[in-house]
């Protein structure tokens, strides 16, 4: 018996488990990402949560002092005992350190604040909806994720121009802006340059990520958006980055690529329509 | 005095450390930028130094590599919000640090860590300026017994001299 061409109802159900697996190699490459970032983050929330807290002891025994000359106001023979036991406690410097504790620990704490945003901003795993958004937000909450995979390999410069608000699921294109930041860290040897570049032409607006770090040879450039496609040892790479990124942006009726330079760099620039085409006229 | 050094590329934590060590009466330097904290090296002994582990163009493990060449005598710490094994074990390993401390530290921790470094270095120093001693003594020894046995050279019999219970000199002959 030859095999009849499926029916459209088969169409439709394959479909739809084609898309059901899609949407969960997205999450799981999502959630790997964030698994892979979480230790980085830790080392980023660390750093402000020591020394916020080393601080509060400091404040406590500052605040001791004071209160042994506030209290010495009662008990104290004359004027001179007081002026004595303001000198002890090195009033003048108290004064003056504890509003540089303050100013720094608020800042520790604004920084864990703006970490802990971004984290949430960064895994709104069940948004599938095309908005209008902010794709400069985008870009900083992203950057604050990986911050710390960035801050040690390159030095980040942003020359963002006027966008429009575009239409587009934000969560998942900053998940493509991490995939490449990620990659531009990955590539760079030493310490690095990575430039993150925003542009609007016409009805559409361009991202260009761009490192000079160790480039692509010609004969991988065209395997790079290849699932599973990976030059990094195991435990670093997926090879699911790229081919990810790729499906994203595909999906949002937009456009991918890369130009590398072997030994100078490369350039990933994603373009995307500001507004989706019609989303009932092509279905 | 005592002199600490402290490298940290995020200056709060410098600063946070500089009060808690504050009481503790010792010359604290704090550097964010590890070449200015290779400068410092040339400048000041240090009995102890406290380096952050993961900094933009150098990790503290080999700032501290470097410092150990140095400043052999300065007791290595590290401060670190890494905490993964890996960094640690190559820490003890290469740069031989004496303690291995994580952010968020307790204050009372790095205090302790410290001041038991600063013993290790005063002990250190301590048994180097008696090995010295000893060394110069056995020089000055040396010496003595060259200059005796050329005085003997000389004069055979005369380093060996007798003499009576006061000291003076015997000049009979047996
Ligand atoms: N910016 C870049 N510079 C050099 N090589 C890159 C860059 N981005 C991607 N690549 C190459 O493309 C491959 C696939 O990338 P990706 O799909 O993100 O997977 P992974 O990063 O897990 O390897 C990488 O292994 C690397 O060889
Ligand atoms: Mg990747």
């Amino acid at each position: 018996m030859t095999q009849t061409a499926p029916t459209q109802s088969e169409q439709d159900a394959l479909n739809a488990r084609l898309e059901q697996a899609n949407r969960q190699l997205l999450q799981s490459e999502k959630l790997a990402a964030i698994g892979q970032l979480a230790a980085g983050v830790a080392h980023e929330i660390n750093n402000p949560v020591g020394y916020v807290y080393s601080n509060l002891q400091s404040l406590e025994s500052y605040l001791n002092d004071l209160f042994r000359l506030t209290e010495a106001v009662d008990s104290a023979a004359s004027l001179e005992d007081l002026r004595l036991i303001k000198q002890n406690i090195d009033y003048d410097y108290l004064r003056e350190d504890l509003k540089d504790l303050l100013a720094e620990s608020r800042e520790g704490i604004e920084r864990v604040k703006t970490i802990i945003s971004a984290m949430k901003d960064f895994s709104h795993i069940e948004e599938e909806e095309f908005k209008l958004a902010d794709l400069h937000r985008g870009i900083e909450t992203t950057l604050n994720v990986v911050n710390n995979e960035l801050k040690y390999k390159a030095e980040v410069v942003q020359d963002l121009g006027d966008l429009p608000e575009v239409e587009c699921i934000i969560s998942q294109i900053n998940q493509v802006i991490m995939n490449l930041l990620v990659n531009a860290a990955h590539a760079i040897e030493e310490f690095g340059k990575i430039t993150v570049r925003t542009r609007h032409i016409g009805d559409t607006v361009v991202i260009d990520v761009e490192d000079n770090g160790k480039g692509i040879s010609e004969e991988h450039l065209n395997r790079i958006f290849e699932p599973f496609f990976t030059t990094k040892p195991v435990g670093k790479g997926t090879g699911l980055g790229l081919s990810l990124s790729f499906n994203i942006i595909e999906k949002h009726n937009g456009d991918i690529k890369a130009v590398s330079t072997p030994g100078q760099g490369t350039c990933f620039s994603i373009t995307l329509p500001v507004t989706q085409p019609d989303q009932n006229s092509d279905d | 005095m005592i002199r600490i050094q402290l490298v940290d590329d995020e200056p709060n934590i410098l600063s946070s450390l500089r009060r808690l060590l504050k009481p503790q009466g010792w010359q604290i330097d704090t550097f964010s930028k590890v070449e200015d904290a290779l400068g410092g090296l040339l400048e000041h002994e240090y009995a102890v130094i406290v380096s952050d582990y993961q900094m933009p163009t150098a990790d503290g493990v080999t700032y501290l590599q470097f410092a150990k060449q140095k400043q052999p005598n300065a007791i290595r710490l590290v401060l670190s919000a890494y905490g993964d094994r890996e960094s640690m074990i190559k820490a003890i390993n290469q740069a031989e640090v004496y303690r291995y401390l994580s952010k968020p530290w307790d204050d009372y921790e790095v205090v302790a860590a410290i001041k038991a470094a600063i013993d290790l270095y005063q002990l250190h120093k301590e048994n180097q300026r008696l090995r010295e001693e000893n060394d110069a003594q056995r020089a000055m020894i040396k010496a003595r017994e060259e200059e005796l046995l050329r005085l003997e050279a000389d004069n055979p019999g005369i380093t060996r001299v007798k003499r009576d219970a006061d000291g003076s000199v015997l000049l009979t002959d047996d």
